[in-house]
């Protein structure tokens, strides 16, 4: 084998753009400025679970300086967005619903920020008000209202490996609990903000907006707006963190739409508050998990339940809650595994991708079982993991064979040292 | 909307500016100045990103009206480094890897900035008091750290100070 140039391993290496960033001349999307550019701001839903009976605009229209308001009505051939199902709407129409506090009914246009969020608050809105779900354990029930046409359940996952049954009967201990994890807010630095401009000599929209999928993103504006992608140029600044947070779309549309209907660059930055209600968060799981394990420490058999609760659209969530249920044996071989895992719709903030994607709420619940097993055991905790951790050549729970580096022996060991877990602490 | 007019010293620069009474000190200079260097990250005064030194403090640009800036002396990022060379710290930050995604990066350089002005052998946990207003998601904060361990070390070198120093 050829030897590498030894240009870059093993060396320290700049970040490109570090100079840049420690000077402020880096661009991000709200750094970038056009002249006679227009600000963009949301009406967003008032109730999470309601049906939009009236919206009124007239008052707001009347606010000098606001130069558009584009609303459901006007745009009836826009289609829905979204990740993996296209189930997000770009605007509330009449007679539709809204299913979280982030859903838009409207879109302001003006010619400061001020003006824009002046303007929002004038728009006068009617809804019908159903029931809230914000618990996925109602979601899934018989009665429980539907917040999209189908089942509340959105999907759900089956996995299988060995037999679990003759696991449980193998094992001399057996622990069972349920483990919930909470929403997070992935808390990017930069708040989702973009800019729009729409060349009506080309009719190429084109977008400064952070996304982490530019392919994607363009992809998704396009068939939303029904225009082929070559109409839609997304230019990535500067991005000031994503974690996960940045894969949905978020200013895309509505920029895209002000700037086609004012034929002026528009500019749309969030607040954190709004960022925080309207973009997508870490699911929260609820995890019921059995684990067996003989009297010498070797675990035997892990059967689990697992609810990801994806809130009020689909987003990444089938993905993430399927994922979630693969990791749950963490890096220990169990030879009979058994899951399922349902991702269920409510009227939460919808959630998406945080880094880790469903691994890191499975790692509390698994992590936790560890624990109160050695602890029944009379084992030691770090020799307990380390005799069943993964090595070269063991099967997750999905089969796979980890044919590459295992380096989660080495790990325990050296973290064990770092804390001087053996001297106690 | 009534219009103001102030006065005041950003980066070295007299600046003379029609304003509003409730415009931010952060709008000001970002949307009229173009500084855009400070950045909003929460426009509470939470997490640091819109950290100027007005008057010689550090202040929250998105909690600071810009009608309180009438007569202040301002030093944002722009202000740091001179004729295209970098300030110590901003040296510093570059080399140990303290920047990620960058967005925390203009607001810590200037509370380390204050910080060393006041203290220029911080220990470490007077370096995490001194950056405590800042927030940053990226970097977990070891390498910021060593950023500024190493930006007091080369100043105090320089002053004639201490020098290697084990902050």
């Amino acid at each position: 084998m050829k030897k590498m140039p030894k240009r870059y391993v093993g060396k320290n290496i700049f970040k490109v753009d570090a100079q840049d960033k420690v000077t402020g001349k880096a661009q991000y999307s709200d750094d970038i400025y056009f002249d006679d550019m227009l600000y963009l701001k949301i009406k967003r839903a008032t109730y999470p679970h309601a049906y939009l009976r009236r919206i009124d605009i007239s008052k707001a229209q009347k606010i000098p300086g606001v130069v558009k308001i584009i609303t459901a009505a006007d745009i009836p051939e826009v289609k829905n967005f979204g990740l993996i199902i296209k189930d997000q709407p770009v605007l509330i129409g009449i007679g539709r619903k809204m299913r979280y506090m982030g859903d838009a009914l409207a879109i302001v246009i003006a010619e400061s920020k001020e003006i824009a969020s002046k303007a929002v608050k004038l728009i006068e809105v009617e809804v019908e008000k159903l029931e809230v779900i914000s618990d996925p354990l109602r979601a899934m029930e018989k009665d429980a209202p539907l917040i999209h046409q189908d089942s509340n359940i959105l999907a759900t996952h089956y996995l299988e490996k060995g037999d679990v049954k003759k696991g449980f009967t193998q094992a001399d201990v057996i622990v069972e609990n349920e483990y919930k994890t909470s929403f997070l807010d992935q808390v990017p630095l930069q708040i989702e903000a973009g800019i729009g401009v729409f060349d009506p000599e080309t009719e190429i929209i084109k977008l400064w907006a952070a996304t982490q999928w530019l392919h994607d993103t363009q992809a998704d504006v396009a068939q939303s707006l029904g225009l082929p992608k070559e109409k839609i140029r997304i230019i990535q600044p500067v991005i000031g963190g994503a974690f996960g947070k940045k894969e949905d779309i978020s200013v895309h549309i509505h920029l895209a739409l002000a700037a086609i209907a004012t034929k002026r660059p528009v500019k749309f930055s969030y607040t954190r508050e709004e960022s925080m209600i309207a973009q997508s968060k870490r699911h929260p799981f609820i995890i019921q998990m059995k684990t067996g394990v003989t009297k010498k420490g070797y675990l035997t058999a892990c059967q689990v339940e697992v609810i990801g609760d994806t809130g009020a659209y689909a987003s990444s969530g089938l993905a993430v809650v399927h994922k979630g249920m693969y990791h749950c044996t963490g890096p220990y071989n169990v030879d009979n595994v058994k899951g399922v895992a349902h991702t269920v719709y409510t009227n939460n903030t919808y959630c998406g991708a945080m880094r880790g994607f469903g691994a890191t709420q499975m790692a509390f619940a698994y992590e936790s079982q560890m624990d109160i097993l050695s602890h029944k055991l009379e084992i030691d905790p770090v020799q307990f993991r380390l005799q069943n951790a993964y090595n070269h050549g063991s099967s997750t729970p999905n089969g796979q064979i980890l044919t590459h580096s295992v380096g989660v022996k080495e790990t325990i060991k050296e973290a064990a040292d770092m804390t001087g877990w053996k001297e106690g602490r | 909307m009534s219009k103001l007019t102030i006065g005041f010293i950003i980066n070295g620069q007299k600046k003379i500016i029609e304003t509003t009474p409730f415009t931010r000190l952060l709008d000001l200079i970002r949307d009229d100045l173009h500084l855009t260097g400070t950045k909003e990250g929460c426009g509470k005064g939470e997490c640091g990103a819109c950290t100027v030194i007005m008057n010689g403090e550090l202040v929250a640009s998105c909690l600071i009206l810009a009608l309180q800036a009438d007569g202040a002396v301002i030093t944002t990022i722009e202000g740091i480094g001179s004729g295209g060379h970098l300030d110590p710290i901003q040296k510093a930050f570059v080399e140990t890897g303290a920047v990620q995604c960058g967005f925390c990066t203009p607001g810590m350089i200037l509370a380390a900035k204050k910080l060393l002005e006041e203290n220029p052998y911080p220990t470490e946990e007077e370096i995490k008091r001194g950056i405590s207003g800042n927030l940053c998601r990226c970097t977990g904060y070891q390498k910021i750290f060593d950023a500024i361990k190493l930006a007091a070390n080369r100043l105090s070198t320089r002053d004639g100070g201490r020098g290697e120093k084990d902050a």
